[in-house]
């Protein structure tokens, strides 16, 4: 094989196969998706192409020699030849021109085609892969599948550990913070109007007695309200804090959510409506779908388990 | 003929000219008019909203970030609906971007918020480990600019009939009106009262000083700006 | 007269010469600066926390566009043209007081746009349109300095004693023609202070559409402005130089007719592919993709004329790095006319679109086929202008390696980084969700962000010998004769 020839080729080999590792290297890669396949098409064919159509131009400039009759005139020096058009060229640029007039106007007719139309069903088959596969998704791969969510949305605000990154967003690894219930029990909060339409109101700090039985109330509180603590749960009722939200923090429908852990409908109904609260801002999640909040939710309950 | 061109410039010129300028006319025209009409729940800009628009254009973070949601469903799920053409009916000038270095903020008001932009814009790796992008401190000190938003509001109602102080349809079935003062000191004042919706959700004690002594740091701006995109 | 060689005036051709240069550098350094500060983001601060306004990646970016591309490429248009417009009209500027008034009022005005374009863009004075970021104050500025030029083509067209125009004057009418056409419609904008009243900034404005409609419009510039910048006035400048510089007959007259006409239709239809996937109507997009394809044939014939020119001379592409630099330029050339078309296609378009690979084709193109094309160009005529040979050959040699080299780097490690990136944008896991959050599909990308810079960086370095050489050339190269400028540019060793 010629020199040129074997340096061509590597070329290509090298740009492909680097190409190639990349992509390859990371989860999915060509995935089956006609889209990836078209452009890694693309991207062969570019290298293919100009490396061949080059080493066959070089090749005259190596063996060929300049023919042909000159034109009378001539410029500053440079003549010109009235060579014809190189036939492939010729030929393909009225091959080109008679594709592009079929393409518009008949052969794949311009109207035919509506990006729209195709995202509808790239989504629907998408949805009934998913679909029929969610059912089965329980357990310990419904929060792997959760976990993947968060790592997806929620990392940029909660980090990758879910620890809230310094105090930024929520620790999710605890169900919440010793400012967070102090904010609710001085503040009161309406966030998640969904489910919990009534809200819970502002100034239950004036059910105690001093600061130091407040502080008490709360540690319960944030330690999870654990059975041990009979002062604790003792203040918890005495701040009416149970007819809200059950006796143990357990939650009870409409009236309060569950405040001793995390669990699905917890989660579920923070991303319905987001939260605003003493640490900042959550954004409401309205575009996952039911299972993938179920998921994401299931996660985070497992974080403080 | 084409030799008999180029011994007659003039007529050369003109071929050229002619040539090139006939497919502007075909591709461009005939959507004119039908691009333009918004789409049910766009709203124009208020006066902070466009200021805020002016620190992003004057910052070029379209240099890295796109506003176009492209209909794949990779990016729907990313981002939220893909664009429709009315959505962008009061942009002047479009900020589709062509490049994502980062990531598309079309949506973003849904999902990020000010908090979050105030941490974020002040050192992006502080929030998100590993971003590239470059932290906009001065964004904190400097002033936005709210008479020239006053004066591009003033400018596209009268000239392209924006439609402020107009009640306009939303999604919900419901009207709101986007108001524009008559004068500029109204404009001022009212930047000022949106601006304190803002701050009330951030946390730099410097921040919330100088908008309660009548200053509007460009960050100010730039995030009402921000949650403005849904 | 008529025997006696005509003394050509290259004052103007010298003085852009000059900003070319210093554009070229600038630009690229400023180019080289944004390519470290996405592979190592501590960069946005090299001059301390308080100027970060000024050197962060975002106020940077259009100044290394609006730079290499109204700075070096156009400076480098203007030079040749008032070479090579002398040259193939055989008319000297020295024959006319009005054109050499017109050509140096032309650079100085030029300077001036420069000035302020730089102030302005350090400034964040912006429009924010890519490639037209100027505001109107500049624009106004700008559409006279290009009337100036207008009337200096014209003008010397007027006083020609070559009956018809030669192929490169064709591409030179045409750059005037088509920038003039596009830049003015794509900046109908209202100054805001005038049509205020008097409120606010007095250098703000707004554009006259909006949403999808300004879209269109700015991609209509912003494709063609490639087009009649980047390879219009480009084309001109390897029809005349290297068959100038090589002696050879240009391939065929009937291939630069149809290249020539073929481009001038084609290229116009073509800026839908930067709307692909967006909201504007369906069938425009696809005719945007199906005229790309049809663009590879006129963009191809001139590239292919010029390697045909060449046909049989492999010893002077063997010994002579400026022929050198030509051939690689059209191979470039051919390279990016088929990229682009391929990127044009809508699945490799929904890939490629907004990704590095983007930014790969285009310093394919701008690195591989324009600054070698203008540096080739230069080099060309430093020996006739400064009647001095170029100062060192092996320079020229290792500057060359250097660059390419350079080129390589940037656009291989750009293509793997974009397909890359688009890959995993796209992918879902398997259960349905995004694989990825959007950081780690920035994160990936730090191998190929170094590799871009360190090839940026040695383009650079190329950039630097190549000021170096020309500045010896100007000051210390052998004085020639007339008689040595016939064809082969004199070099020493
Ligand atoms: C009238 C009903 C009601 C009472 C009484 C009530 N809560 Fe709540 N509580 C709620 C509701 C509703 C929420 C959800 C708030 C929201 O939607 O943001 C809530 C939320 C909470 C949260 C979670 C805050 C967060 O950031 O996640 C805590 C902790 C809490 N309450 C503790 C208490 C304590 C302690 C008391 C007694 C001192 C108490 N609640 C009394 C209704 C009540
Ligand atoms: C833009 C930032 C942001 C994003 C994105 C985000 N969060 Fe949050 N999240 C917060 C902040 C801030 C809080 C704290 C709110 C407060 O209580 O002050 C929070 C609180 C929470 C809480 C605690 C609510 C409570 O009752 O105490 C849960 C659960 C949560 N987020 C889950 C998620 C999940 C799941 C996701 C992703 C699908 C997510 N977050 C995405 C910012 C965010
Ligand atoms: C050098 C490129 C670059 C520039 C310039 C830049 N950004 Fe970013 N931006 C990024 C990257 C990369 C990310 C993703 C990582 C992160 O969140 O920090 C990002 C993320 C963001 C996000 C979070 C969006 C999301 O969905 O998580 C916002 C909001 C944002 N940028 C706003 C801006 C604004 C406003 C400016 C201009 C003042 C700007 N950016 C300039 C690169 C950039
Ligand atoms: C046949 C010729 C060409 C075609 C069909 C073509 C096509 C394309 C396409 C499809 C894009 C990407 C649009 C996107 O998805 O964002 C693009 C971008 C670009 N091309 Fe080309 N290209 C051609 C030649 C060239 C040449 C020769 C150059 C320069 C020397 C060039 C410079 C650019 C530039 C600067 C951009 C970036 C525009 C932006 O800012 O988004 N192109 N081209
Ligand atoms: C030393 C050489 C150069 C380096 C290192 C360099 C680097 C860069 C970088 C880092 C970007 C930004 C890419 C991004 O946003 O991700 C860029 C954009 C760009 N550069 Fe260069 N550049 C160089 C030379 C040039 C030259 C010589 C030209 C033109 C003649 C040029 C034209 C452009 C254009 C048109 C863009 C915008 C591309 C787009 O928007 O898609 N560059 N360059
Ligand atoms: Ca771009
Ligand atoms: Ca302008
Ligand atoms: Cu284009």
């Amino acid at each position: 094989m010629n020199k040129l020839t074997l340096a061509g080729i590597i070329t290509a080999v090298v740009m492909l196969g680097a190409t190639w590792l990349s992509v390859g290297g990371s989860k999915g890669g060509l995935n089956g998706d006609i889209v990836n396949m078209l452009a890694v098409a693309g991207a062969v064919a570019l290298v293919i192409i100009t490396v061949f159509v080059v080493i066959k131009y070089v090749r005259q400039m190596q063996d060929d020699t300049a023919s042909g009759k000159l034109a009378d005139e001539n410029w500053d020096g440079i003549g010109e030849y009235k060579n014809e058009l190189p036939a492939g060229w010729a030929f393909m640029l009225l091959g080109t021109m008679i594709w592009a007039m079929w393409y518009m106007l008949s052969g794949y007719p311009v109207n035919a085609y509506s990006q729209i139309g195709e995202y509808n069903e790239d989504s629907a088959a998408h949805a009934a892969k998913f679909e029929a596969k969610y059912a089965s998704i329980e357990g310990d791969e419904l929060v792997e599948m959760g976990e993947s969510v968060f790592l997806a949305e929620c990392k940029v605000c909660h980090g990758l550990s879910a620890d809230g990154i310094d105090g930024k967003a929520a620790d999710l690894n605890h169900r919440i913070s010793k400012e967070s219930v102090m904010h609710v029990i001085m503040n009161g909060a309406n966030n998640m109007k969904t489910d919990f339409p009534g809200g819970m109101p502002m100034g239950l700090n004036y059910s105690f007695a001093d600061e130091a039985e407040l502080n008490k109330l709360v540690d319960y509180v944030v330690a999870g309200l654990p059975a041990d603590d009979k002062e604790g749960a003792q203040l918890f009722e005495k701040g009416t804090c149970n007819s809200c939200h059950g006796a143990n923090g357990e939650g009870m429908a409409y009236a309060g959510p569950k405040i001793n852990s995390f669990d699905v409908a917890t989660v579920s109904s923070v991303l319905k409506d987001g939260k605003k609260g003493a640490i900042g801002t959550m954004p409401a999640f309205s575009r996952l779908n039911a299972k993938q909040i179920e998921a994401v939710s299931a996660y985070i309950a497992s974080l403080s388990k | 003929m084409f030799h008999w061109l180029e011994k007659h410039p003039f007529f050369f010129a003109v071929g050229v000219f002619v040539t090139i300028a006939f497919a502007g006319l075909i591709e461009i025209v005939p959507n004119f008019a039908q691009a333009s009409q918004p789409v049910i729940g766009t709203k124009p800009y208020t006066t902070l909203e466009l200021a805020g628009r002016h620190v992003y254009i004057k910052n070029s973070c379209n240099a890295c970030h796109s506003q176009l949601v492209r209909p794949f469903k990779a990016e729907t799920d990313r981002y939220g609906d893909y664009s429709l053409s009315g959505e962008y009916a009061f942009d002047r000038p479009f900020l589709w971007g062509s490049k994502r270095t980062g990531p598309d903020l079309l949506r973003v008001g849904n999902y990020r918020t000010t908090d979050w932009h105030e941490n974020h814009m002040k050192d992006p790796a502080s929030v998100v480990p590993g971003s590239i992008m470059p932290a906009y401190t001065w964004l904190y000190t400097n002033e936005a600019d709210i008479d020239t938003a006053y004066a591009e509001q003033v400018t596209v109602k009268n000239v392209f009939s924006v439609p402020y102080n107009t009640p306009l349809p939303m999604k919900d079935g419901s009207k709101e009106t986007v108001a524009l003062a008559d004068t500029l000191e109204g404009a001022q004042a009212s930047a000022l009262e949106e601006a304190k919706l803002v701050v009330a959700d951030m946390k730099s004690k410097d921040i919330q000083d100088a908008v309660a002594a009548g200053k509007i740091p460009e960050i100010v701006a730039l995030i009402a700006y921000m949650n403005s995109l849904k | 007269m008529e025997n006696r060689p005509l003394e050509y005036d290259y004052t103007v051709a010298k003085m852009f010469m000059l900003t070319t240069v210093l554009l070229g550098i600038v630009g690229m350094l400023v180019g080289v600066i944004l390519a470290w500060e996405l592979a190592f983001p501590a960069v946005n601060t090299f001059l301390g926390q308080g100027a970060a306004e000024y050197t962060n990646f975002s106020r940077l970016r259009p100044l290394h566009t609006d730079a290499v591309i109204f700075g070096f490429t156009l400076s480098g248009v203007f030079s040749t043209w008032y070479y090579v417009g002398q040259r193939v009209l055989k008319v000297s500027m020295a024959e006319s007081k009005f054109l050499m008034i017109l050509g140096k009022t032309h650079f100085w005005l030029y300077l001036v746009g420069v000035v302020a374009v730089v102030v302005s863009l350090l400034m964040g004075v912006t429009t924010s349109k890519e490639y037209a970021e100027f505001e109107w104050p500049i624009d106004i500025a700008i559409v006279i300095v290009w009337v100036l030029w207008g009337v200096s083509i014209f003008g010397l067209i007027g006083m020609r004693r070559e009956k018809s125009l030669y192929i490169s004057v064709w591409y030179y009418i045409a750059t005037f023609l088509g920038i003039a056409m596009l830049y003015v419609f794509n900046n109908m904008e209202i100054p805001t202070y005038f049509a205020s009243g008097g409120i606010g900034a007095w250098w703000h404005s707004v554009s006259a559409y909006a949403g999808t409609n300004d879209a269109l419009v700015q991609w209509w510039y912003g494709h063609n402005a490639v087009a009649f910048g980047f390879t219009v006035p480009i084309v001109a400048m390897i029809y005349y130089f290297l068959p100038k510089e090589s002696g050879q007959a240009v391939f065929s007259y009937k291939l630069s007719l149809l290249s020539f006409w073929g481009l001038m239709f084609v290229y116009l239809w073509a800026g839908g592919h930067h709307l692909l996937f967006s909201t504007v109507p369906d069938w425009m997009q696809t005719m945007g993709s199906v005229f790309s394809i049809v663009l590879i044939l006129p963009s191809w014939g001139s590239a292919i004329n010029m390697l045909l020119t060449m046909k049989g001379e492999w010893q002077q592409v063997a010994s002579s790095p400026l022929i050198k630099f030509m051939v690689l330029a059209s191979t470039f050339y051919m390279f990016s006319t088929l990229e682009g078309p391929i990127q044009a296609i809508k699945s490799v378009n929904a890939i490629a679109h907004f990704t590095d690979w983007i930014v790969g084709h285009v310093h394919d193109g701008v690195l591989g086929w324009v600054a070698f094309m203008i540096m080739a160009s230069l080099f060309h005529m430093a020996p006739r202008v400064f009647k001095r040979e170029i100062y060192s050959k092996s320079l020229m040699n290792t500057q060359f390696w250097i660059q390419t080299l350079g080129v390589v780097l940037y656009f291989t490690s750009m293509w793997i980084a974009g397909i890359t990136q688009g890959m995993m944008w796209r992918a879902h896991d398997e259960f349905g969700n995004l694989a990825y959050s959007f950081i780690d599909t920035v994160t990936v990308l730090h191998p190929y962000y170094t590799i871009r810079a360190v090839g940026g960086t040695l383009y650079l370095i190329g950039m630097f010998l190549f000021a170096w050489n020309m500045y010896k050339t100007m000051t210390a190269g052998r004085r020639v004769e007339e008689n040595e400028l016939q064809n082969a540019s004199p070099m020493a060793a």
